[in-house]
């Protein structure tokens, strides 16, 4: 699945394959590109998270029993994020879930769109129509500490200062565009569903007061604030507990897809648990074995040169009793330190929507 | 150090942890038990959703039990319960 905005988007982009999408990794520099996104506004192609609509009268029974989330009173004007598991309870995707009048739509992480919407299909009900509206629709987002402003002058400052999680059904330029108050990087945060013969336009006027940002800039920044990438993180066999995405799922709610497993999991309190560390030179490898007191204890899940810490940046998955920030531990030989989440504090966090 | 002394300082802090969890639990009624909570989940908007009202009762659960004032400080402190535990124990701060 390639981006409508492809042809919009500067030649030297340098893209890569993500999952089911190619992406824009990024569009001229990451230091810069993450730098804008920590500073002032980025403006993001999000052409490869993919949009499945469910509609018909046992839409909401549908997405209640595939979505990880109480999604039963999710309505029109608000939106959340959830998990998707399969029944031994290991993740399909993380989705944004909007409430729509008819049903709901999902939006699927980067890349992650067919296996979505295949899982999703091997569980259909009677009732409950399942349709991939990515061929009609794309989304754009808005991610920054001043990314609220970009809102005020390019839609509505009225839109900017929106709850979380809510959702707006609008209008840029006279399209209908579905509008939200999101985030993935703990700064201010906002997502545009667009038609996509509408997209380049709206992209164009983003432009005009933001810079664009690419995946990699994005997944550093969800990293740093410890927001699940389920493509580096749900790596094989790993339970939710183990990932550490609990917040993703509402235990609380009767059923729902891996619910016993997850469960489970819980009760049993086995396996691994993760943590964010820092500290060594270049950037370990996946599977790259932790050590304790010259004990292994775990490996790594996976590690970025992180520009905000100025250093590398990973999370690894160790031994339950030693997950915890503050612990020296060696990763492929090299001393590191566990660390307290979130790894950098989002300039959002101390700025008002003026 | 040794994994013994590692272990021991691991469990100081999720100790710690442990009593915010059940404390957040506590004060503001959720229907989760505490162990569902984890140490590097967000708190605020994003994870456990706690809002501005929210906030304002943990300040005062957590001098009643913690006997910390946080009145002052910014919303970093909300970022997880581990950097929380930061915040009423700062002796956890120290590397080991």
């Amino acid at each position: 699945m390639a981006s409508v905005l492809a042809s919009l988007h500067p030649e030297d982009t340098v893209y890569g394959d993500v999952g089911d999408a190619t992406v824009p990794l990024r569009f001229s520099s990451f230091p810069q590109e993450y730098q804008v996104l920590r500073e002032r506004a980025a403006v993001l192609d999000l052409g490869g998270h993919r949009l499945i609509e469910i509609t018909g009268p046992a839409a909401v029974d549908f997405a209640q029993r595939v979505l990880a989330r109480d999604v039963e009173y999710l309505t029109s004007d608000r939106c959340m994020m959830s998990l998707v598991l399969d029944e031994s309870g290991q993740v399909v995707d993380q989705v944004v879930a909007f409430g729509r009048e008819e049903g709901l739509l999902l939006e699927s992480s980067c890349g992650a769109g067919a296996r979505l919407l295949d899982h999703l299909l091997a569980h259909a009900e009677e009732g409950a129509e399942i349709a991939d509206r990515s061929a009609d629709l794309t989304v754009i987002g808005l991610e920054g500490p001043y990314a609220w402003g970009v809102v005020g002058r390019l839609i509505d400052g009225e839109l900017a200062s929106l709850p979380f999680e809510s959702v707006v059904d609008t209008t840029w330029n006279g399209v209908d565009i579905v509008f939200a108050r999101t985030g993935y990087t703990g700064e201010y945060g906002y997502q545009m569903i667009v038609p996509r013969q509408a997209a380049p336009g709206l992209w164009a006027g983003a432009l005009e007061h933001a810079q664009a940002a690419g995946q990699e800039a994005l997944e550093l920044a969800m990293l740093e604030v410890r927001q699940p990438i389920p493509r580096h993180e749900a790596t094989p066999g790993a339970s939710v507990i183990e990932i550490g995405a609990n917040w993703l799922v509402d235990i609380t709610k009767d059923d729902f897809v891996g619910r016993a497993a997850v469960l489970e999991a819980f009760e049993t309190g086995g396996g691994l648990r993760t943590v964010g560390f820092t500290g060594c030179e270049g950037v370990p490898a996946p599977g790259t074995r932790v050590l304790a007191g010259g004990q292994d204890v775990g490996e790594v899940v996976y590690a970025v040169q992180s520009a905000g810490l100025g250093a590398t940046l990973g999370l690894a998955r160790v031994d339950p009793e030693l997950a915890a920030a503050g612990l020296g531990l060696t990763v492929g030989g090299v001393d590191v330190t566990t660390l307290t989440s979130p790894y950098i504090v989002p300039k959002s966090w101390s700025i008002p929507i003026i | 150090m040794t994994i013994d002394e590692l272990r021991a300082k691991a469990a100081q802090r999720q100790q710690t942890c442990s009593q915010i969890k059940k404390m957040i639990v506590s004060r503001l009624d959720l229907e989760i038990e505490p162990g569902w909570i984890t140490d590097d989940q967000p708190l605020f908007g994003r994870g456990l959703e706690l809002d501005s009202l929210d906030v304002l009762e943990l300040y005062v659960a957590i001098e009643a039990e913690f006997g910390v004032a946080l009145y002052d400080s910014d919303m970093a402190v909300f970022g997880s319960v581990s950097r929380l535990a930061d915040e009423v124990d700062p002796t956890l701060r120290a590397p080991a």
